[in-house]
Formats: C-alpha cells, structure tokens, sequence
C-alpha cells in the first residue's frame, strides 16, 4: 500500500473500487451533501444544457483544450471540470488530474512549483495528457498570471489547463485567447428546483412548495447554498418549509454585521470597532469578507438614499484598498467613522 | 559566538530542570533498551517551547554513550527523505556497534498532502526500527493517532518561574554579571514558563554588563514608550503639522508600527467630525504602506509618515490641550490573545475546503457555521468530523463547545474509530488492487479500452468523494 496515502480521507481522494471488505474495513461515508451529491458525469450538472452538450463533444474526441470556465459561485464550474477529466479518463482518472485553488496558494512561484513538479511526469495509464484545474485564477494579479500563462506554454505538450474563475474579464487577454471560454450562468429556480428534488427524495426528505421558494430565495442562483440549505433545514425537521428554511438562514451572521453597521452609524465608534476585532480576529472573516456583507445590509438599511449611495461609494473605495493590499482593519475603521456622519448630518439637520 | 541559551544547554539529563518525571521516564526507556527489550520502540517528548524536550533527547544519547542523528520532520518535507535517512538510521547501528538513537524533532508539524505522506513515513520507519526513536512535539493530538499508537508519550510541562530564575541567576555567576534579584524574578516571570525565551532575554538585557539592575529592564521598556508618548502628544497636542512629523525623527519605530499606535489613540482623543477627517488621513497613510509592502519601495514611507502624523494633526479643528493617557495597540493583544482560535479556525477551514472544492476564505467565511451544525448532529456529527479529519480543537470550536466537554471527546473518538476502520478499508484495497494485476492482461486491457461508462459509474458509488 502507497503510504502516502494512508491518510486522504481527509483531501477527499478515496476511491473504493469495490464496495466490500477482505478485513472487515469501513470507508467512511460522505454525509456532507454537496459533496454527496457532487455530480460525477456531464449528465448529472442541471441549468447548463449548451455548456454540457459542448463539453461532451470533447469526450467523444478524449482530447480538450485549455479550458476557461467563468461564473459565479455554485453553479457547476468545478463540477464540470471533474466531470469531463471522470469522462475521458475513466475510473483512474485521480491519476493524471490535480486541483488548486490560486487563492489558497502562497503566490504563483507556489501554484508553478506545483504544476511544474505534477507536469514533470508523463501521464498515466496511457492517456495523453494530464489535467490541472486552477479554481479562482482570477485571484492572480496580472503579473502572476502572465507568468502562469507562460508555465501554460511550456507544458502544453502534456498538459491541459482548466482554469475557474468568478470574471473572465480579470483574466489577461493572453490566457482568454489560449482558452475556449464557457461562461456559466447562476442558475435558474426551475434548475435548482430540479436537483433540490432530486436530493430531497434519495434522503427521504419532504420539501413544500414555499420550501422550495425559499430555499430559492436564499440560494440566488447559487447551487451550493441551496443544498447546504435544505441539508441545515433537513436537520432541523423532516418536512422542508419555507419556515425551517428561513430559521436556519437567519442563524447565519449578518446579525453581527447589522450591530456593527448599527453602532457605526449611531458614533459609537468604540463599540463598532470592538464588533469589527470579534469578525477579524476571534471568527477569522477575511477584510473583504466584512465589506461585503456590510455592503448587502447597506439595501436594506433605515436611512436617507443620498446617504446610503455615498457610503456604498465609500465602501467600494474600501473594498478596492484592500484588495490592493492596504490593511484590512485600518481600512474598515476609516470606513466605520465614516458612517457616522449619516448620524451626524441627521443631528444637526434637526 | 554561541548563544547562551546553547552554551548553557544541560549535557546530561539531571541538568535538565523541572520535569523529573519525564526525564525519569526517559531513563527508564532507555535502560530496557540496553537490556534489549524495550515495550515501545518511540517515546514522543510533547510540550510547550523551549522547556527542554529537545535538551533531553541529546543528553539521555549523552548520557547513555549513544550515537545519535537529529531530523526536523517539518523541513524535511517528504517522505522520502524520512525514509531514505531515518530508515536506515535507525535499523543499522554504528561501526562502533553502539546504539544510534534518531530524533524526529517537529513531529506535530506534518500538514498537508506530501507531509501526509511524511506520518506515514514516520510510522514505517518506528515499525522497522531496530534502534531507539524519539518525536518531539509541541501538541501531542496533532500527531496523527496511528503514530501516537505505535509511541508512548511522556509529558514536558512549562516550568516554574522560580526554577527558571535559579537557573538564570546560575548563568549570570557563571559571566560574571552581579544580578539584581528582582531584575532575575521579572525576566523569569515574563517568561512564561519557557526556559529558552528567558535565557535569550537575559542575554539581550546583560550581555556585555557587569551589572544588572531591574531599572536596566524596566527602563529599556520605559524608554520605548516616552518617546512614542512624546510623538502621539505632537500629533494631537503640538503646534502644527511640521512639528507632528519633526517628532518622528527620534523614533526608532518603522510607520508600519507607529500607525498601530496613533490608531489606538485616535478615537480616544477624536471624536465626530475629526475622528472621521483623522481616519481618512491614517487610511491613506496605509495605502503607502501597502504599496511599499508590495513594492519594497521604501521611499514611498515618506508619504505615510507625513499623513499619519503631520495628516492627522492637520485635520483637527481645534488646538486640544490638557493631559492624556494614551495607550498601547489593543491590537497587538488581542492578536495574542486570539492567535490559538484563529489558527484553529484556520486549520478547521483548510481541512472543508480541501473537501469541498473551494478556497479556505470561501470554507472560512461560509461554511463554518455549517458544518458545526452538521457536527452537532447525533446522527452523522461524528461521520463528518471522520471524513474531514478534525482534530479535538476544531470540533470543539465548530460545535461551540469546549475541548473538555464529553461530548466534543465522544464526536473525536468516534470519528477516531471510524478513520482506524477506513484504514483497514483501504489495506483491503490495497489487496484488491493486487488481485486485480492478477487478472490475465487481455482482461485488464478489455476493461481499460471498455467504453461503457456509465456502467462502471454506477458501480463507483457514493464514495468516489
Ligand atoms: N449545474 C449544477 N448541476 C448540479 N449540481 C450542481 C450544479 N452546480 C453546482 N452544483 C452542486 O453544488 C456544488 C458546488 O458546485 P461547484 O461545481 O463546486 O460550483 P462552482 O461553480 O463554484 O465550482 C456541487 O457539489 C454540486 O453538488
Ligand atoms: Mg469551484
């Protein structure tokens, strides 16, 4: 047995080629649904019919290109990806296909060292390429990506890139053009409705109609959010309403994010900086992980519109800082001194 | 020049301060080897830093005549290397024919997919050995349970304050350094229970002194925070932009530090308009330092020095005076208080991504509240915890709960048994691969040319992720 192996439960990459056992040994099941129900051929990826139906044409070849998938979170890009790599390599397909994530590696001399030392050997089990899937590549800045578009280059012979991203527009010219770029769609209720169903029925779960709504509702479009609601909400109750949906949404966050916003605009500052360290340092939200969400309460907030278009101006300004690597908690406190000159303007007003 | 913390390194085991159990421990292990008959062939030393586990190791080899090879587990970073080197270590024994002891040190810091590979390595290398091993960790339930099997642990604890001052003051005879007994007590006491942190403190504080006095301490520290208090007092206080930048010239802190501190003490002094104004400034003092993190272009400090300082003075709207207590960065605290739920969290967020196909600030931001609720249920809480490999520390985090709790020891150890299961499972597959290559190659080459799929798919199952 490969040692290195021993313990890859936890990457996820066991493969039982047969359901019993000589030793009395128990794989461990997968109870996470998303992973669960992870869909395992082009056929099984609902809400993407033309994408699915060119990407099988690739099959029918067993050749690819450099592939682009673009999109929104939750839709099936990487779904699609490990499904085509399933389809053309059959069941050792592990073999000759690496996943990374851009966002997770430490800069792209990391993501290159990777693709250079998996690219090295030759494929497989006879096949004629290997696989590399960048999820996130549009988490590169320009240089970065320049650099991995020559590593593309290079490799080319044997391998092919799948890359994932949220914009295909943050993605320079010369990788696009290298590419034949799919663009995914959020998928539709009627789409989602279908696999929610599906699922729902193989766990003996009963869903209502407003629990689909619901779970719709809270899922916009994304796939991913929709399974992990109704697994929550399955937790909750047997029978999925719109109820149990909506009770395991409101357990989630923003009710912090809405105190913080709270105090900023009432000038305690103090207490909204305090929330901002408990996000930052204690839950480990990532600086942009907070602007964003401040950014989604700021809809739905209780104050003049002329104020709330120049704090989202403010809070766009902020979201770009950061992501030109100013610091994160600096950054939001500038941000929560200033909404409270909301609070200010409305004080003098009256 | 060697430090002091190495030449005042214990050469035989009753140097060693504070753990007699463990070093007692250590001895008796070491005595069933020479009788040849040792119960376990690998103790694992775990504990905080610098309490001696690594001191203890060298000086039992010292102490028993052995040779012995040191390897850090976490920089050697794949299997092979374990294998190559502290395989044969530690099955052949010397020319000399005496024993050879090999020491792992690091052993808890084995992540990721190759190091997988390295606790794997590790476990094959003690099941070989003919000759004594010893890990060196600093949280014994991050080491992988199999390993923790194969060894046995012996405990090193902090040491007391009290024990470390009276080797501090051993030191200071030794160079000749006349010591105040306080200035010992408090270097001893910041230490924390860690011996090698207080030596190196000693050494920065007295190294070249004839004497040491707590004022000598007290004031180092003191000294840092007048000058900031002076700087902070020209920002909000002084006379005007010019004089607020002109302070900062007998600072020996780098703006990266300096706008921690004017931070804190912003909103104390601040307030509405200003407070607003005052943060726009120290904002934009932090993009240059931003562009001179990426860029390495120090020149660009000159820019965030003014707007912090000289900025944020400009901005306020009136000449405030009277006396306040600024205060250091709550930051920095809270940063040490919240290190060890952050990389927990962090550990815990890289494991669900892995899993799930997404980035660690997607797992860290979106599904940690979901699988603590996954956790937290009686029916498929521990499955979960087994198919992510978490830790007692991240399910007690996940569920809200404390590592203590029955309940968080239950989830662990059912997910323990499980994974010691799907071990088993995959020995067996192990050999059904084997009986596979028996099948006649015309089957083989049938099966791989064979087109059908979706046959094969259905066959794959749930598991296949
Ligand atoms: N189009 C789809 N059809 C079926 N399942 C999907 C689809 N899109 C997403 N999913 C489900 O949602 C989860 C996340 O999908 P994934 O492909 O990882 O999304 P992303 O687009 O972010 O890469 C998958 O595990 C899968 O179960
Ligand atoms: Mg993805």
């Amino acid at each position: 047995m490969n040692p290195t192996t021993l313990h890859a439960h936890s990457e996820g990459i066991l493969i039982y080629r047969s359901g019993e056992s000589v030793l009395g040994g128990v794989p461990i099941k997968e109870e996470i649904w998303i992973e669960k129900y992870r869909p395992t051929s082009l056929d099984e990826i609902v809400g993407q019919p033309e994408i699915v139906r060119r990407l099988k044409s690739y099959v029918a070849t067993r050749n690819l290109p450099h592939l682009l998938f673009s999109g929104p979170p939750g839709v099936g890009k990487t779904a699609a990806a490990i499904s085509i790599v399933r389809e053309i390599f059959g069941e050792n397909w592990r073999d000759n296909f690496i996943e990374l994530n851009a966002s997770d590696e430490r800069g792209i001399d990391v993501v290159r060292t990777k693709v250079k030392d998996f690219a090295r050997m030759a494929p497989l089990g006879g096949a004629e390429f290997k696989v590399i899937f960048l999820d996130e590549a549009d988490a590169l800045t320009s240089d970065a990506q320049s650099a991995l578009r020559r590593t593309m280059e290079r490799y080319s012979a044997t391998c092919r890139f799948i890359l994932s991203c949220n914009y295909s527009s943050k993605i320079i010219e010369p990788i696009q053009s290298r590419c034949a770029v799919y663009r995914f769609r959020a998928l539709t209720p009627e789409a989602i409705e279908k696999r929610i169903r599906y699922i729902a029925e193989q766990e003996g779960v009963e869903v209502t109609e407003d629990g689909i709504e619901a779970i719709n509702y809270v899922a916009r479009g994304d796939m991913r959010k929709a399974i992990n609601a109704l697994q929550a909400a399955a937790l909750i109750s047997d029978k999925v309403d719109m109820n149990t949906v909506y009770q395991i949404t409101s357990m989630a966050r923003p009710e912090q994010i809405r105190n913080l916003i709270k105090l900023a605009i009432s000038g305690d500052f103090a207490g909204a900086r305090s929330e901002l360290d408990d996000l930052l340092l204690v839950q480990g939200l990532s600086g942009q992980d907070v602007v964003v969400q401040i950014h989604r309460e700021m809809l739905d907030l209780d104050v003049p519109d002329a104020d709330k278009a120049r704090m989202i101006n403010r809070i766009g300004e902020i979201d770009f800082r950061i992501t030109e690597g100013a610091n994160e908690r600096i950054q939001l406190e500038a941000l929560i001194a200033y909404m409270a000159l909301t609070g200010l303007s409305k004080s003098t007003a009256t | 020049m060697v430090s002091w913390a190495e030449k005042y390194r214990p050469r035989s085991l009753d140097g060693i301060l504070g753990n007699a159990k463990a070093v007692a421990e250590l001895r008796a292990w070491a005595r069933a080897w020479e009788e040849g008959r040792p119960e376990v062939k690998c103790l694992i030393l775990y504990g905080p830093p610098g309490v001696g586990k690594t001191s203890a190791a060298l000086a039992l080899a010292s102490e028993m005549d052995w040779d012995y090879i040191e390897l850090n587990a976490s920089d050697q970073r794949t299997a092979e290397i374990i294998k190559s080197i502290a395989g044969p270590a530690s099955q052949v024994s010397t020319f000399s024919g005496r024993r050879r002891l090999v020491i792992l040190d690091e052993a808890d810091n084995l992540h990721g997919t190759y190091d997988r590979g390295g606790a794997a390595a590790i476990l094959k290398v003690i099941k070989d050995a003919t000759q004594p091993v010893v890990l060196i960790a600093n949280e014994y339930y991050e080491i992988e349970k199999p390993l923790r099997d194969a060894c046995r642990g012996v405990q090193f604890r902090s040491i007391r304050a009290q024990t470390i001052a009276s080797l501090l003051r051993e030191i200071c005879r030794s160079e000749g350094i006349d010591c105040d007994p306080e200035a010992i007590m408090h270097i001893a006491e910041m230490s924390g229970g860690d011996l090698r942190s207080a030596i190196n403190d000693l050494e920065a504080a007295a190294r070249g002194l004839k004497r040491l006095r707590l004022e000598d301490i007290a004031t180092s520290e003191r000294d840092v925070k007048a000058s900031i208090f002076k700087v902070l007092e020209s920002i909000f206080k002084g006379e005007s932009a010019r004089s607020a930048l002109e302070a900062t010239y007998q600072l020996d802190e780098s703006p990266e530090d300096l706008i921690h501190w004017i931070d804190e003490n912003l909103p104390v002094v601040y307030s509405d308009r200003d407070l607003v104004k005052g943060f726009e400034c120290l904002s934009r003092a932090d993009i240059f330092l931003g562009r001179v993190r990426r860029r390495q272009n120090y020149t660009l400090w000159r820019y965030a020095t003014f707007l912090m300082t000289g900025g944020v003075r400009a901005v306020s709207s009136r000449v405030r005076r009277g006396y306040t207590q600024f205060r250091p960065p709550s930051l920095w605290k809270r940063l040490g208080q919240t290190r060890k739920a952050r990389s927990v969290r962090d550990s815990a967020a890289r494991k669900i991504a892995a899993h799930c196909h997404v980035s660690t600030s997607y797992a860290r931001s979106e599904l940690l509240n979901f699988v603590g609720a996954l956790l937290n249920s009686k029916k498929i809480g521990a499955t979960v915890a087994a198919s992510l490999g978490l830790n007692i520390d991240e399910i007690a985090l996940l569920t809200g709960s404390a590592p203590s709790t029955k309940k968080v020891q239950r989830l662990f150890e059912d997910a323990q048994r499980m994974i010691e299961a799907e071990q088993i499972a995959m020995i067996d597959r192990g050999l059904k691969v084997e009986e596979r290559k028996t099948e006649s190659p015309e089957e083989q080459a049938a099966k791989e040319t064979s087109k059908d799929m979706s046959q094969e798919k259905r066959q794959r199952s749930l598991f296949d992720f």
